[in-house]
């Protein structure tokens, strides 16, 4: 079978918040990209946030996250470097740095000479009695679509997990009009930025820490839900069962990396939790053991989507000046990014990520 | 304890205080952010410059306290709606607090809402003075509060409250929360003053449904006998009728 | 159920299409997921498992877990989550692992 081969400079896999930072960045450079995302808009998760975002004010801070993907999505969309495919899933990663491509059921196969993989994360689920349910979705599916499709999931809903997602997404549900019986944590302590979990306590929604869900019931749909308390040790306390009557429940208990094509291009990976899982290992410019594949935003390690963008700019940049772009300014511009990367990530609630990264940045 | 319910305790409120000596001169900030994050978008909003610059964005904010004039304009900047302003000058009884409120419906100047303190229960009735929703806001209106003065340092977050399905007018739609609140917290005591305020007695009905109910609240709540309460001046038509037919003087059949 | 109000979206939808779910018709949105369209209808049990016959609906709404598998113009395991509705489609809950060509049988 003959296929065609499509040769480019830079590709950039997956247009969230870190792809469309890094073809930005690289097609400011100079370089000529092409951006593939699946879903037939730009923006990644982005589109569904709709809370203001935290970070410097110099870098969107304050600004609505679907406002955000609006403007990077303009940006790219009008610079004349950068090349969109929407509809465009890349299925896989071949030998000599092929990717297999499939846009609206025709497959075409493209050779970039610089490729950075910013596939995002997949939501986790949770292992309990019937959660398998209509009715049970991770918190991320519920916020697309609430806030995409502007549609309801149900009536009553159950979160579990007091992250910055279970919570944000709990704020969310109570502005479209659900109700929100209550948020659990299996933590002893709320994940979730305090301001955050303030915020929807003070709009009444209880939150248990040291709480998690012990099954789901209904019969075809999600009718109900019982909670229990955790010990000191994470083991349910028999006899502390709650029973709530909810029809939707929310698992909001983690992201694991999307690291499919890394893996497939052959990129050294290390099992990192504090990001998340199974991550890959790469330099301060986001290159991985591969030379020219570079990982950035989720895929890289579960964070914020503002640490995304920084990583996506870092990446694009340097797959950029790899090819000889850029080359007078990149000192100032990589220093200016990563200045606004270390500022969020210095702080006491960066320790974590810091950790991670500690274990997944290696000098290459 | 905020780390496991929420819920900031007493000292870590105490701690976010401004002084009581400015509290003592008007409307200030309170900074109700109690955890180092990277965020910093509240140093850039005031005009003033009351809330200092950050040399780390991960720094807890902080206030110059005789800068600020208690504007608000910071209030709809902060990702964590963090930020309140408290006026504890607003009247004899009552302080103002401005919040941040992101839900619909926005309440009505006027209009008295459930005061919700920072665990979500309601503490007092808070009366609207004003909704501040501009375009450059973004959908982050501030709504200003009077409630009494010793819940200054309680409410943090308002319920628009459902109207009450305990119907006492219906002509115009009273609900018998709507009465009580005039009797208890507007201090009205006749009957002519809830008709005005209301339109109790105005509408098609005359009064026929509604007046002796009412009459009956103003027993229950201040004690004055039916027979002692004046009642409001019944004036024609006592039916509903139609303006050509009195214009006309004639049958309505005639003027069709 | 639709949000008519929001305190910060505005919900612009497409023309609205007519589909047809188990031999019922529907209506819903262009530019919409088949199971935005059929949550809006308070429809979320979207398939059979195969092995022990349980319910299932939508878990990750975004591609990624192939939890809502159905039937869509005749092609089984289409994943609804991410296809778009269109005037005139035919979506069937899905039993098992789906069959191909069920219509010529």
């Amino acid at each position: 079978m003959k296929r065609e081969v499509r040769f480019a400079e830079i590709a950039v896999v997956g247009g969230g918040p870190a792809g469309l930072c890094a073809a930005l960045e690289a097609a400011r450079a100079g370089a000529r990209v092409v951006l593939l995302d699946r879903q037939d808009h730009l923006g990644g998760q982005l589109i569904k946030q709709t809370h203001r975002f935290f970070g410097s004010k110099s870098h969107r801070a304050s600004q609505r996250g679907f406002k955000i993907a609006e403007a990077l999505t303009r940006e790219v969309a009008s610079h004349p470097a950068v090349e969109v495919h929407t509809g465009a899933t890349v299925f896989g990663f071949y030998e000599d740095g092929v990717l297999g491509v499939e846009q609206k059921g025709r497959v075409f196969y493209l050779k970039p000479a610089r490729v950075i993989v910013a596939t995002g994360a997949a939501e986790r689920t949770l292992a309990f009695p019937n959660n398998d349910l209509p009715g049970i979705y991770g918190a991320g599916a519920v916020q697309t679509l609430v806030n995409v499709y502007g549609i309801l999931p149900g009536r009553r809903v159950l979160m579990v997990g007091a992250g910055n997602i279970g919570v944000i997404v709990s704020y969310q549900l109570l502005q479209a009009g659900m109700e929100v019986a209550a948020i659990v944590e299996a933590a002893p302590v709320i994940g979730a930025y305090w301001v955050h979990a303030a915020k929807v306590r003070r709009a009444g929604v209880p939150i248990y820490t040291s709480h998690t869900i012990k099954e789901a019931y209904g019969k075809r749909e999600v009718e109900g839900a019982v909670i229990w308390q955790l010990d000191g040790d994470g083991k349910p306390i028999p006899g502390t069962e709650k029973d709530l009557a909810v029809d939707t429940i929310c698992l909001s208990v983690g992201l694991s990396p999307l690291i499919e094509l890394l893996a497939q291009a052959g990129c050294r990976l290390a099992y990192v939790p504090e990001l998340g899982g199974h991550v890959p290992l790469r330099d301060e410019n986001l290159q991985t053991t591969v030379p020219g594949v570079y990982v950035a935003g989720d895929a890289a390690g579960v964070e914020e989507a503002s640490a995304a963008m920084m990583e996506g700019a870092l990446a694009g940049l340097h797959a950029a000046y790899s090819l000889g772009y850029g080359q007078q300014d990149y000192e100032a511009r990589r220093a200016a990014i990563r200045e606004q990367l270390e500022a969020l990530r210095s702080g006491p609630v960066g320790e974590k990520i810091r950790r991670g990264l500690s274990k997944a940045i290696i000098q290459l | 304890m905020l780390p496991v319910d929420g819920i900031p305790t007493p000292e870590d409120i105490m701690a976010k205080m401004p002084p009581p000596e400015r509290l003592a001169r008007g409307p200030v900030v309170m900074v109700e952010c109690f955890q180092q994050i990277p965020c910093d978008p509240c140093t850039h909003a005031c005009p003033r410059q009351a809330i200092l610059p950050m040399k780390d964005i991960n720094e807890i904010p902080r206030v110059d306290y005789e800068k600020c004039n208690g504007c608000g304009q910071c209030i709809s900047v902060c990702p964590g709606l963090a930020l309140f302003v408290v006026d504890l000058t607003y009247s004899e009884e009552e302080a103002l607090v401005k919040l941040p409120y992101e839900f619909l419906p926005l309440p009505a100047e006027g209009q008295v809402v459930a005061g919700l303190n920072r665990a979500g229960e309601e503490v007092c009735p808070a009366r609207v003075v004003k909704v501040v929703a501009t375009e450059k806001m973004d959908k982050t209106a501030v709504i200003w509060l009077a409630v009494p003065k010793n819940m200054a340092m309680e409410v943090r977050h308002l319920k628009v409250k459902p109207r009450g399905t305990t119907v006492i007018c219906r002509c115009e739609d009273v609900t018998l929360e709507e009465i009580e609140h005039l009797i208890k917290v507007e201090g009205v005591r006749t009957l002519e003053e809830i008709k005005r305020l209301k339109r109790c007695g105005m509408g098609p009905c005359q009064g026929r449904t509604c007046l002796p109910l009412i009459a009956r609240e103003i027993y229950r709540l201040c004690g004055t006998e039916p027979d002692s309460l004046a009642w409001p001046t019944y004036r024609p038509p006592v039916i509903p009728l139609k303006l050509g037919v009195l214009a006309g003087g004639g049958s309505d059949d005639a003027q069709a | 159920m639709r949000i008519e109000q929001h305190p910060i979206l505005e919900f612009r939808r497409g023309k609205k299409v007519k589909f047809i779910f188990d031999g019922k018709e529907y209506e819903g949105y262009e530019g919409e997921t088949i199971a935005a369209a059929l949550h809006a209808a308070g429809i979320r049990v979207m398939r059979e498992s195969p092995v022990l016959h349980r319910p299932r609906g939508l878990f990750c709404a975004i591609g990624n877990c192939s939890s809502c598998l159905m039937t869509v113009n005749g092609e089984p395991n289409v994943r609804i989550c991410t296809e778009k509705l269109r005037e005139g489609m035919v979506v069937n809950s899905q039993k098992g692992k789906g069959v191909l060509y069920e219509k010529r049988s």
